[in-house]
């Protein structure tokens, strides 16, 4: 990864973590907010709803007061008693009920038995516990009812035209549809209730049934009949039935989020503080969680934007900062390839054009240093070459200058020993002549190494042909034992066939040089990795460190009569065929020579 | 001497008028409203007006002669033979003829007849039995057992109804049965011109046309005797006249008699007696009224929780339907029958009484029909198809039978209820009829011409 790319991913990273911090601060804080607001919502409807839940208990309350100091009512007391005869008033409560509007109403009699019943007129002779401990407020009651069904109502009991009649009335309203219709509602809000069905009933005291344990969403009735999605109520119901408490709570009828209602369930409990059902009073959360979803959208736009935004400034900014280190590093690659002429640019104050000065300083001292580098080999090499040329040309000419001195002598000398003696310089002197061209002409082809002519040849038969060449050789004049190691599976390679012969030849012939008194030479071929390594041993002296060093400088020999170009055009070669040559030896070891070309495989 | 005799004379001059005035008049149209189907049976006002039967009874419940004018039994009450009153003739003026009493009577009883085959033989009506018949001309008096004209001279079918009773239907528009006096009826002419029936107003609607003089006749429901007087209505309240019972299946879930038992003693029938029906019932537990028998109390009526649970001894039975045939009271005795039937263990829910299904229970009225006590228990143990026929009319043959036939616990009487109507203060001379029917081919009107 560049440094670009660091720095960029490290910009976008810091930023990015830095919005989404903020973002997710902010959506929650918001959040926060508008669930408080709701929850105040919430509570201000259910304390409206509580007090006009009071009031219409007043109302049941007043109604039945109402009754009970009526005329009708107080006569009707007053004859019953006087006649002990309850059964004229069978229907009466039908009546009275009827116009007081009030859904259930008895009448009971002195021994506490119902005299009358409007909403179970056979109900007649049997006990209505409710007269017993009822207070002056209207509180909650099930009713039992003919078709085996039983209701809500609010209750109040009332004695009829004071106590010393003894009888009492007990009415009504009945907690149903119609009367949380009548209850105020607002937008989005819904009212429900959860009746409580009970497992069994004691019919004759309207008393003891147990709660049932299971919850049931058909118990659970609005406004417009059943309540949509009733049974996701179901926790909040139950908690309301268990612990006896208010309980609010986020309800999700969907899935979907806009679908939720903040509910409160509010457990409607009889005298004996049991609860006999739940008031669901829940309040769409449809608009808070839109407007939540459109500050969230908006939240995560500008979120988006910023990070965006914050990605194209780090890369300006990445590029900025790395632009001059990347100029400095691509220098560096180019001073390290040999281009020492290679500037970065210098531009302000920083570091890092501090960095670019010293960078471009060194370079240029390091070209100057080349260049005077280069102009002294390039005199050392001239003065090795001279040295060279004079020490190859001093060898033959110094005959040369004997036999021209011995011919003018023999001027002196008779005819026929000036015959002699001229054939004997000519003669010299034409294989002095020959000598110095030969070394002429072995300086003439270091000048000009061919250009390779490339083929398909296997190492194997490059190795043969040179052991062909030289074995015999080599075992009759220098009793040198001639070996190859060649491995057992192809070894194709693109080279000059006839350069490469010259190469080997050179080692070859060197290391026949470098056994003087015979030995071993081994010349061994095999595959390594993706190249083709062929090496020359001999056992002869071997060679220092330095010389291992030098080995390959042309014009340098440890030979008497070489000229040192030898193992320098064997270099030239290898290289030309884009392979390497190294020298393993060390002092009285012998030499190794190490070729290096690559292998082809197809 | 003189001047005594002027004196009386002038005396009985003043007490004509009077005398005119307490002398029933002809003339004169009745207003009649009911609630219910005038011609549907045991009910129907306008049946007995417009139709005879063969035999009646007298309101001492004595078999008196009718259509029949005399009978005589065979081969030990197997067969009956009836002659026919000569010179009667149906309202379309056919004379009444043998055949058209067995056809009308075949047409009445399809099936559990009181006898096997029924023919006409010249002038007379033989009836054949397998079994005795002993009850026979007094269950002939019975409201269902009227006859009808059901074929014209002509063969084809009457367009309406066509008796020989003192009243012949005129018209009957908009729920207004307008009958007028038979001139020719075999039991002479009735006093008033015409009857009009006023059908299905609601009976306080009844009761304020009566107040109001638009009515002359209305019913007034058992329930509601004590608030009819209460209003200072003229009320006439009848014999028992018709059984609350519960008829119970002997089926299903309750095969097992002690269950019906159980059932049995668990109803509070003196609350039915006292509070449903306002004290004008009777709290029975047997088929025959006290007044009949005098034996009813060894039937016993109280109710007797513990007996039932310990009858139903833990028996869970599933919830049994309960049908009534009826409203108002009737219902309301329903549910309180469901209510002790509640209290003694038993699950009761009432169903429709015209459902496909019959019900488990089913709360009926059956009509006291047949004078003599012998035919009451004939004529109500038949309405639930399992007829209990004394050998004799003895006390102890009437014990055992009614006896043998309770213990099966298929119908259990609950109260003896009378019928009542109230009359206004134009009408005279009204009474009740044995059957707890207005008499009204008897009533006439005060201000008649």
């Amino acid at each position: 990864m560049s440094l670009r790319q660091r720095l960029l991913l490290l910009f976008s990273l810091t930023v990015a973590a830095a919005v989404a911090a903020v973002a997710w601060t902010v959506l929650v804080r918001i959040r926060h907010v508008f669930e408080q607001r709701d929850q105040e919502e919430t509570a201000l409807f259910v304390s409206q709803f509580q007090r006009e839940f009071q009031h219409r208990s007043a109302e049941v309350a007043a109604a039945v007061d109402h009754l009970a100091v009526s005329e009708r009512a107080r006569g009707m007391a007053f004859e019953i008693v006087q006649s002990g005869d309850a059964s004229p008033y069978l229907t009466e409560a039908q009546t009275m009920a009827q116009d007081a509007q009030l859904d259930f109403l008895e009448i009971v009699g002195a021994d506490g038995d119902v005299v009358s019943s409007a909403q179970w007129p056979a109900r007649f002779g049997y006990p209505e516990l409710a007269v017993t401990g009822a207070g002056e407020a209207a509180f909650l009651k099930r009713e039992e009812l003919p078709d085996g069904n039983s209701a809500l109502g609010l209750f109040a009991v009332r004695p009829i035209g004071g106590a010393e009649l003894a009888l009492h009335l007990v009415g009504g309203k009945r907690l149903d549809q119609s009367f949380l219709a009548d209850l105020p509602g607002a937008p989005g809000m819904q009212v429900g209730l959860y009746n409580e069905r009970e497992s069994s009933t004691d019919s004759r005291t309207g008393s003891g049934a147990a709660p049932s344990a299971t919850f049931d969403p058909k118990q659970l009735v609005g406004t417009n009949g059943d309540v949509p999605s009733a049974d996701r109520y179901q926790a909040l119901i139950e908690s309301a039935l268990k612990t006896g408490q208010q309980v609010t709570g986020i309800v999700y009828l969907t899935a979907r989020r806009e679908d939720s209602v903040s509910a409160t369930a509010i457990p409607l409990k009889n005298v004996t503080g049991r609860v006999l059902a739940v008031l669901i009073v829940a309040l769409s959360r449809e608009g808070m969680v839109e407007a939540q979803q459109h500050i969230r959208t908006i939240a995560y736009g500008v979120a988006s934007g910023g990070i965006l935004l914050t990605i194209a400034c780090s890369l300006w900014i990445a590029a900025r900062v790395s632009r001059p280190i990347e100029q400095l590093a691509h220098a560096a690659e180019e001073v390290a390839s040999g281009n020492w002429d290679v500037r970065v640019p210098e531009r302000g104050h920083d570091e890092v054009s501090v960095l670019a000065r010293s960078f471009n300083h060194m370079t240029e001292q390091l070209a100057n240093q080349r260049e005077q580098l280069v102009q002294s080999e390039r005199v050392a090499a001239w003065r090795e070459l001279a040295r060279r040329l004079a020490h190859e040309l001093k060898n033959p000419l110094f005959p040369l200058q004997l036999t021209v001195e011995n011919l003018v002598r023999a001027r002196a000398l008779s005819v026929e020993e000036f015959d002699e003696v001229f054939r004997e310089s000519t003669a010299t002197l034409g294989m002095e002549i020959a000598n110095l061209k030969a070394i002429i002409g072995r300086f003439s082809d270091f000048s000009k190494m061919p250009k390779p002519e490339l083929e398909r040849i296997d190492a194997k038969d490059v190795v043969e042909r040179v052991r062909s060449l030289y074995e015999g050789a080599a075992n009759r004049e220098a009793k040198i034992e001639f070996a190859t190691e060649i491995a057992g599976e192809p070894m194709a390679m693109m080279v000059d066939p006839e350069l490469l012969h010259r190469a080997l030849s050179n080692l070859v012939l060197n290391a026949m040089d470098a056994m003087p008194n015979g030995g071993k030479l081994t010349i061994s071929a095999r595959p390594r990795g993706a190249n083709i390594e062929i090496k020359v041993a001999d056992m002869g002296e071997g060679l220092t460190q330095e010389e291992c060093e030098r080995l390959f400088t042309p014009y340098y020999t440890t030979k008497l009569h070489g000229t040192g170009l030898g193992l320098a055009i064997v270099q030239s070669v290898v290289a030309d065929h884009g392979g390497t040559i190294a020298v393993e030896s060390r002092e009285g070891g012998g030499a190794t020579f190490i070729i290096t070309l690559p292998r082809i495989t197809a | 001497m003189y001047r005594r005799f002027a004196i009386s004379c002038f005396v009985a001059l003043l007490t004509l008028p009077t005398a005119a005035r307490t002398r029933p008049h002809y003339g004169g149209t009745l207003r009649v409203e009911i609630e219910g189907d005038p011609w549907q049976p045991p009910n129907g006002i306008a049946r007995r007006l417009v139709f005879d039967g063969l035999t009646t009874l007298d309101t001492t419940g004595a078999v008196q002669s009718a259509l029949a004018s005399g009978w005589e039994s065979d081969n030990a009450n197997h067969r009956w033979q009836f002659r026919l009153r000569p010179g009667v003739y149906f309202h379309d003026g056919s004379p009444l003829t043998s055949t058209a009493v067995v056809q009308s009577l075949n047409l009445d009883c399809p099936a559990n007849c009181p006898w096997a085959t029924v023919h006409a033989v010249g002038s007379t009506v033989v009836f054949t039995g397998d079994s005795p018949m002993p009850n026979l001309p007094a269950l002939l008096a019975g409201d269902e057992f009227l006859i009808a004209l059901t074929a014209t001279a002509d063969g084809k079918t009457p367009s309406g109804n066509i008796g020989t009773g003192p009243f012949q239907v005129t018209s009957f528009n908009n729920g207004l049965l307008a009958l007028g006096a038979n001139e020719t009826c075999w039991q002479g002419r009735p006093l008033a011109d015409a009857i009009e029936i006023r059908v299905h107003p609601a009976v306080h609607d009844q009761w304020l046309d009566l107040s109001v003089g638009r009515a002359d006749v209305v019913e007034v429901p058992v329930e509601m005797v004590r608030q009819a007087q209460q209003q200072r209505l003229t009320v006439l309240v009848s014999q028992p006249a018709f059984l609350l019972a519960l008829e119970v299946t002997d089926s299903g879930a309750l095969v097992n008699p002690m269950l019906r038992a159980a059932i049995a003693a668990s109803i509070d029938r003196s609350a039915l007696a006292n509070v449903i029906f306002q004290k004008q019932g009777e709290a029975t537990a047997s088929l025959l009224p006290r007044s009949l028998t005098g034996f009813a109390f060894l039937f016993p009526v109280d109710r007797d929780l513990n007996k039932a649970h310990e009858l139903r001894g833990g028996l869970n039975a599933p919830t049994l339907t309960l049908s009534v045939d009826g409203d108002g009271a009737l219902r309301l005795a329903a549910q309180r029958i469901a209510l002790n039937l509640k209290e003694a263990g038993f699950n009761a829910q009432e169903v429709d009484a015209g459902g496909a299904q019959r019900a488990d229970l089913m709360l009926r009225t059956i009509p006291l029909e047949g004078g003599e006590a012998a035919a009451v228990l004939e004529s109500v143990s038949r309405s639930v198809g399992a007829p209990a026929i004394p050998p004799d009319s003895s006390p102890t043959s009437l014990y055992r039978a009614e006896r043998d036939f309770l213990d099966r616990h298929t119908l259990i009487p609950l109260v003896d209820l009378p019928r009542a109507y109230a009359s206004g203060a134009r009408v005279r001379d009204l009474a009740l009829d044995a059957h707890g029917l207005p008499d009204l081919a008897s009533a006439s009107l005060e201000d008649a011409p």
